[in-house]
């Protein structure tokens, strides 16, 4: 027997195509019907240009894309050996806007569109959790909104801010403006101890062993005693092997497919469009189904997002978790509720550091229309796993630019060899309902699939 | 040579330019009898959802006087006089009573980030808890096939009634096949055609929907459109931006409630309340401007000192928008308040036309409104020369010469 479902709450619509055997899905594929064609309209453009169409790949997570522009743009200046100089304000400054569009990301991810399915496993009602009326549904609404306007604080607005520059960033924020930053931030740390982990933030940090669940209290406690209840730490499970591509305060670098190698080499990174839509619709024979491509590393799936990030960069917590739960729906969930903690934590402490005195901005001493052949590239970790972004650039115009999503990684079809991420994580499935929320435990993004 | 003063000065007052503010005591009588009547009909109506809105301000801690601070901001922002003030204050309690349909086509979820965002006395609330948005993709609580019964039901129940909220623009190429929905595969296009069928207006948000947007950019691979190039016989009410400010969301849909029609619209179909004047008519850096004292590249003096952002590639001068007043994320801050230019987002074509450090006099653009500005090529060199009283005669020179090594590159 098919089943074909739609999973909606996402970004975008993602059809899901389930086989079942023995009343479990034997066979998932995942279609995402949805392109625009960036990486064509990039081509001839100015590369500066580029600044302002990356972002607006993602609604969601447009600061990740502008960072990444940013740098891969600055790489092809490292390539020529121009290395240009970013103070590190700017660097701060960039890194701040990032982090704060992921924490907003989190609150949003986890209160709009993972506790309404999980919460639906066990009643009809979901009461302060129900979309557009619930109590605490408009909480996490109203936190995530006051937590980004740190962000626009520098950034101008968000979502789609353009305050990156190569050679630094515009903005240039007044004490006062710091101290509001960390005001808002404070909302987020509130609403983190009061709604989120019933715990301070200070206690919630020092956590590091499987007896610290029983600590948690509030939505994370209500989370976890659902997710044991339905086995959702059973369900979900996928290759077990992670990748991480960039480095931050927080976050290694690295992959794990039975131990942690901190060393990656980009050129590993390959994509595929055998099952992937073409533009050429003579091409577009039966076996392709999706516009997303697939994406392996040394030739095998990695999943990446905040669970990667957390087994990578060793934070004690999740890794104990890991131990005994696998990869399953619980622990990726969890990754990410706990990241929330990490990044509110570590923004706070990046705010701090900013010298008001440096530059924001240190022109660059050639302009990007004066070169006449390079590349360069640039990893950047966004809410949802890693972004890589490659640009080639000819007599100052862009040649060919490369986006590979987080969505690639986690969510792209099969290859001959094994089963896409999502797609093993989806097989074992009881029923339609767990099969969903195993596909929406990646943070499913269609418009990502951008190329 | 063009006599810079007097273009400046023509550029500025030139009637077709402005928006009427005051429209005469006449007009606004009858806007208001007529007001008056609809909103008593409303009231009479059913409420699609059972909600108070002085019950939620309540319970969330927004006073009185706080809500009617934000009527008399809204209803100026609505350009009425304040006279209209308590029919706002009901047409907020009376939202209830128009259920929205709110679908997303070829976008990046950038305009329900905004939405989510919207300002107000706690919007939040007062969207989501008072407004009967019937359908929205990512916000509702169900999923599947019964969100797709959902939606049904809302287009039969509301036939005729509902305004229909279109975000993301559409693929046209390949016989539609760049963009489908739902079970049956059903293209962008047929969807959209199916919902604004029995839509009362349809409101298209953000520049995707409105003028194709990005996807649009040359060489528009999935050939995107916005919806006004493909619905006929129906009222449609474009708000450009990206994304479109959540204020103007609101300020259509109250407008909608009040009067029972979609506000008044520019010939780009953008209300006038909103789109009426230009970034730089309101901005906070026009006094630089005026006094000749410009950013001359990031991170010098002038950036450090909030000067006008004009020579470094600001498109305010030509981007008609209200941001410089009502700002983002709740009036926080803007593009030009964090030091970066406008770079024209509400304006056609502007994702390849104004596409970012190009300063306008170095580009070859024919304003979209047409009429006051020829090209803005000739304005822009028109506004540096009023200014060089300002900056200096050999200032001009360098931009001007600097104009044709541009353009050559260009070439």
């Amino acid at each position: 027997m098919k089943t074909v479902d739609l999973v909606e709450r996402i970004e975008g619509e993602a059809k899901l195509i389930c086989s079942w055997k023995n009343n479990k899905v034997s066979d998932a594929r995942i279609d995402f019907l949805n392109f625009r064609g960036f990486e064509y309209i990039l081509e001839e453009k100015s590369p500066l240009d580029a600044l302002i169409y990356t972002p607006r790949i993602c609604g969601i997570c447009g600061q990740a894309h502008l960072k990444a522009t940013v740098e891969a743009l600055e790489n092809i200046y490292e390539n020529i050996n121009e290395k240009i100089e970013i103070s590190n304000k700017a660097k701060l400054l960039r890194q701040i806007g990032l982090n704060i569009e992921i924490i907003d990301s989190h609150i949003k991810w986890f209160y709009l569109f993972i506790m309404p399915d999980i919460i639906k496993l066990n009643s009809s009602d979901l009461g302060i959790y129900a979309p557009l009326k619930g109590k605490r549904w408009l909480e996490a609404c109203k936190t995530a909104s006051e937590t980004i306007k740190a962000l626009a604080i520098i950034g101008g607005q968000w979502p789609h801010t353009s305050y990156m520059n190569v050679g630094g960033v515009m903005s240039d924020p007044t004490r006062m403006d710091l101290i509001n930053m960390q005001n808002y931030l404070q909302i987020a740390i509130d609403f983190f101890e009061d709604s989120v982990s019933g715990v301070s933030l200070e206690d919630y940090l020092s956590f590091d062993s499987l007896n610290d669940l029983e600590k948690l209290d509030k939505d994370m406690k209500y989370f976890k005693d659902l997710c044991f209840k339905y086995h959702l730490n059973v369900y979900g499970k996928s290759h077990n092997r992670f990748i991480s591509l960039a480095e931050s305060n927080l976050f290694r670098s690295g992959k794990i497919k039975q131990k942690i190698v901190n060393k990656i080499d980009l050129s590993k990174i390959a994509e595929s469009n055998e099952y992937t839509f073409s533009l050429n619709e003579k091409e577009n024979i039966s076996k392709k189904h999706t516009w997303s491509k697939l994406v392996t590393y040394n030739d095998n799936f990695f999943e990446t997002g905040p669970l990667a990030r957390a087994i990578i960069s060793n934070r004690r917590f999740i890794k104990e978790l890991h131990k005994s739960f696998d990869d399953s729906v619980f622990t990726r969930v969890m990754a990410r509720v706990d990241e929330m903690a990490f990044l509110i934590n570590d923004t706070k402490s990046l705010i701090s550091q900013i010298d008001l005195l440096e530059n924001s901005f240190i022109k660059p001493k050639i302009s990007l229309n004066d070169i006449e052949k390079a590349s360069g590239l640039s990893v950047v970790e966004a809410c949802r796993g890693s972004l890589y972004h490659k640009i080639d650039i000819e007599n100052g115009k862009i040649k060919a630019y490369d986006v590979i999503t987080p969505t690639v990684w986690n969510l792209g079809p099969s290859n001959k060899k094994e089963k896409g991420i999502a797609q093993k994580a989806i097989i074992g499935s009881p029923n339609i309902e767990i099969a969903k929320i195993v596909l929406r435990s990646f943070d499913v993004c269609s418009v990502c699939t951008t190329h | 040579m063009i006599d810079s003063t007097q273009m400046v000065k023509k550029i500025f007052t030139q009637k077709s330019g402005r928006v009427e503010t005051n429209k005469g005591e006449e007009y606004y009588n009858s806007l208001f009898e007529k007001a008056k009547s609809r909103l008593k009909s409303l009231r009479v109506q059913p409420a699609l959802r059972d909600v108070d809105i002085m019950d939620v301000l309540e319970t969330e801690g927004v006073n009185r006087r706080d809500f009617m601070k934000w009527v008399s901001a809204t209803t100026a922002t609505l350009m009425l006089p304040p006279m209209f003030a308590p029919l706002v204050a009901e047409a907020t309690e009376l939202m209830n009573r128009v259920p929205v349909i709110w679908i997303e086509l070829q976008d990046c979820a950038g305009n329900t980030e905004a939405l989510l965002r919207s300002s107000a006395p706690t919007v939040d609330d007062l969207l989501f808890d008072v407004l009967s948005l019937e359908f929205h993709h990512a916000l509702m609580a169900c999923a599947g096939h019964d969100a797709e019964h959902q939606l049904d039901e809302a287009m039969e129940h509301f036939k005729d009634k509902y305004l229909l909220f279109v975000e993301g623009s559409i693929p046209t190429g390949m016989n539609g096949n760049y963009g489908t929905i739902g079970p049956a595969g059903e293209t962008f296009q047929e969807h959209l055609m199916r919902l604004s069928k029995d839509a009362a207006a349809i409101v298209a948000v953000g520049t995707c929907a409105t003028f194709g947007g990005v996807p649009a950019a040359a060489p528009n691979p999935t050939k995107a459109v916005g919806v006004m190039d493909l619905v006929r016989g129906k009222p449609v009410v474009n708000i450009p931006a990206c994304p479109a400010n959540p204020a103007n969301m609101v300020g259509v849909v109250l407008h909608y409630v009040l009067t029972g029609q979609i506000p008044e619209l520019d010939s780009l179909l953008r209300p006038k309340f909103a789109f009426g004047y230009r970034i730089h008519d309101n901005c906070e850096r026009r006094a630089h401007f005026d006094a000749g004292e410009f950013v001359e590249e990031w991170g010098d003096e002038g950036a450090k000192n909030n000067w006008c952002l004009y020579k470094v590639g600001c498109k305010g001068p030509m981007t008609f928008n209200n941001c410089s007043i009502i700002r983002y994320n709740e009036g926080t801050n803007w593009p030009i308040g964090a030091g970066h230019g406008c770079i024209g987002c509400s304006e056609p074509d502007f994702w390849d036309k104004y596409a970012y450090q190009r300063p306008m006099a170095n580009a070859n653009i024919k304003p979209p409104t047409g009429g006051v500005e020829r090209t803005v090529d000739e304005f822009g060199l028109g506004l540096l020369t009023a200014t060089a009283i300002g900056i200096g005669v050999h200032a001009v020179a360098s931009v001007v010469a600097n104009k044709k090594s541009k353009e050559e590159e260009e070439k």
